[in-house]
């Protein structure tokens, strides 16, 4: 029992990290319906960006994340203003959201394999290898800490959609695009700030799991794939959904990593997303597409 | 016949018809010396002299793209159901090939059609769960069916690992071993070009492309659509396999990297584009323009990380400059000759 506790904690701990992770991911595509595959090759992008930042300048990962969340909004910024306009309004907007992403990635992937190499990296600040010891349990230093800025910032990121201005228009896009636009929201601009925020977050993510998870370039389709999975199995574009499915997910893939070994834990997170298509095809908190 | 399906429109972009086109003798012609052309060239040795072997090796790999590309093309381009992770019916064909070489002695020129059945097999048992869902779930979920069989295949230890299996040598002659990989391979190629083709041109395919442009009307006029899909997810699977069981054999090892990385569903994906989604030619087109760009490029600037990046480039600058690839554009302006006019 106590062990079974124990996992519990990890996986809890891990599932705020993942729940970080994934909400960048589903507010793009509540707000825009994008499905950002390049959204795992930023967080890595952001890894290397505190990776030089504490090893350059010793900043400590924690306080990269005054970098890389400004760095990414911006790149985020840049990136829709690029890329999305152009497609807006084309009959099959979502699949090409998907496939001009996934050029970004194939790119950015390529770029960083070009300048940094495909040796595995990580931070490694003090607190890496160190435990709080409560009772029996033990609770990792670094994964604790991780877990709590990314509560931080999830309560931040929920403040903003519902206590600011913008943050009603984005909820309003969310719900219903068109009407938001018909009520005078500026639905460019609200996509382009939630796709720089959504990028932000990415940023945040990068510099918290750059001491947590060794990382390497082309890492970042595992973690796409994990969180692609987990924000189908709480359904795509619900910010609940993307918390829930993290915390149960990351859990759920302790206990496999526990029974079966670490190698099986990626399983957890594939197999949920097969057994959601096949029982729920919606997910958790999904809608069923609307016809029309 | 032809008459109706010439109205209907494909994949991405909505086909003009070619009114009164008199269908001249060079649509034949042209197709009909390239096969010949294909199939004499491993009888001229001593006209190629000494780069003999590595042009037979590129004619294998261009052959392969090209039914590659091609059955990518009935699900991703017909259908309009995109699959990234197309290359796990690729790795399951190479396997089931050479397990069965090792194990049981069977030639995979034997087995390949075999193994493009397993593929088609798997390929339906995956679709039955994934194609319940329309848009981007389906995507999200072939990439999630890549990393899973990765992952398995890594860890199976009955296939090797992540080390792989080596395969027994063929048993042919050294200077002229690559010959039987070419035949088997332009075979394959065939196949999966006229398969494309008479999907084209049947009522199976016409529903596909009622499919691809708007599901929900699709299925109101009576189209069962998840059959419909799940029957293209799984032909598509069969030359993938198939092609998979000859390119193992001729490597002579199988390894999980190989197979299934991303990379290889980025070609199939990217060939079609370049050469236009949901046309008969364009795959055939596309996987030509790019192992070609490809052989230049390694052979010019070696090959390094930066492959990816032009990879990606080409992909970004065709989505979103000339969406309708090669053979879509030209249709558009009018000016695609004859013998890549196959819908």
């Amino acid at each position: 029992m106590t062990h079974f506790i124990q996992v519990l904690i990890l996986g809890l701990l891990l599932g705020g990290v993942y729940a970080l992770m994934a909400s960048g991911l589903t507010l793009m595509f509540g707000v825009m319906r994008i499905v950002n595959l390049a959204h795992g090759v930023f967080i890595i992008g952001a890894c290397y960006v505190a990776f030089f930042l504490f090893r350059e300048l010793g900043w400590d990962p924690f306080v990269s994340l005054a970098v890389t969340m400004p760095l990414f909004f911006l790149i985020g910024l840049g990136v829709y203003t690029l890329l999305f306009p152009r497609i807006e309004g084309s009959p099959r907007f979502g699949e090409m959201t998907v496939l001009l992403t996934f050029a970004l990635a194939l790119i950015t992937e390529g770029l960083l394999s070009f300048a940094f190499t495909g040796t595995f990296r990580s931070t490694d600040p003090s607190y890496a290898t160190e435990a709080i010891r409560i009772g029996e349990f033990f609770i990792p230093t670094a994964q604790f800490y991780s877990s709590i800025t990314s509560v931080i910032l999830l309560i931040a990121l929920w403040a903003f959609l519902y206590f600011s201005r913008t943050g009603y228009a984005v909820r309003a896009t969310m719900q219903n695009r068109t009407a938001a636009q018909i009520v005078g929201v500026n639905v460019r601009r609200v996509s382009t700030i939630s796709f720089g925020i959504g990028m932000a977050l990415a940023g945040a993510s990068g510099s918290l799991i750059s001491f947590l998870f060794p990382f390497f370039p082309a890492r970042h389709w595992q973690w796409i794939a994990i969180l692609l999975a987990l924000i189908v199995l709480g359904g795509l574009g619900s910010l609940k959904g993307a918390v829930v499915g993290a915390l149960l997910l990351a859990v759920a893939a302790g206990l496999v990593s526990d029974q079966f070994g670490p190698t099986w834990s990626p399983m957890t997170f594939f197999g949920a997303l097969f057994l959601i298509l096949l029982i729920r095809p919606q997910g958790l908190f999904g809608h069923r597409e609307r016809v029309g | 016949m032809t008459q109706v399906e010439k109205k209907e429109s494909s994949g991405t972009a909505p086909v003009p018809p070619t009114p009164g086109r008199t269908r001249s003798r060079a649509r034949y012609l042209v197709p009909a010396i390239v096969t010949l052309l294909l199939l004499l060239i491993p009888l001229a040795r001593p006209l190629i002299g000494q780069p003999y072997n590595y042009m037979l090796q590129v004619g294998i790999a261009g052959l392969m793209w090209v039914a590659m590309s091609s059955s990518w093309n009935l699900i991703g381009g017909f259908t309009g159901y995109i699959s990234l992770g197309h290359n796990v019916f690729f790795g399951i064909g190479g396997y089931t090939a050479g397990m069965l070489l090792v194990y049981q002695g069977l030639s995979p020129f034997a087995t390949a059609p075999l193994a493009g059945l397993v593929a088609v097999g798997f390929g339906f048992l995956v679709g039955l769960v994934t194609l319940r869902t329309r848009g981007p779930s389906f995507i999200i979920s072939t990439i999630a069916l890549l990393l899973m069989t990765g992952l398995v295949f890594d860890n199976w230890d009955l296939v090797g690992g992540s080390n792989g299996l080596s395969l027994p040598l063929p048993p042919f002659a050294v200077e002229s071993v690559k010959i039987p990989f070419y035949y088997a391979m332009l075979l394959i190629a065939i196949g999966s070009v006229y398969l494309g083709y008479r999907v084209a041109h049947s009522k199976f395919g016409l529903a596909l492309r009622a499919i691809a442009q708007d599901e929900t009307k699709a299925e109101v006029a009576g189209i069962d659509t998840r059959r419909m899909k799940i029957a293209a997810f799984s032909l598509s699977a069969f030359f993938v396999g198939a092609a998979g069981a000859i390119w193992g054999y001729s490597l002579s090892y199988l390894r999980p990297t190989i197979f299934f990385i991303i990379g290889v569903a980025a070609q199939m994906v990217l060939m079609v584009i370049i050469g236009g989604r949901g046309t008969v030619a364009g795959p055939a087109v596309g996987a030509i323009l790019l192992v070609t760009l490809n052989e230049v490029a390694i052979t010019q600037f070696g090959s390094s990380e930066l492959n990816i990046v032009v990879t990606g480039v080409i992909l970004l600058v065709v989505l979103l400059f000339f969406p309708l690839g090669v053979v879509g554009t030209l249709r558009d302006r009018g000016r695609l000759p004859s013998f890549l006019d196959w819908d």
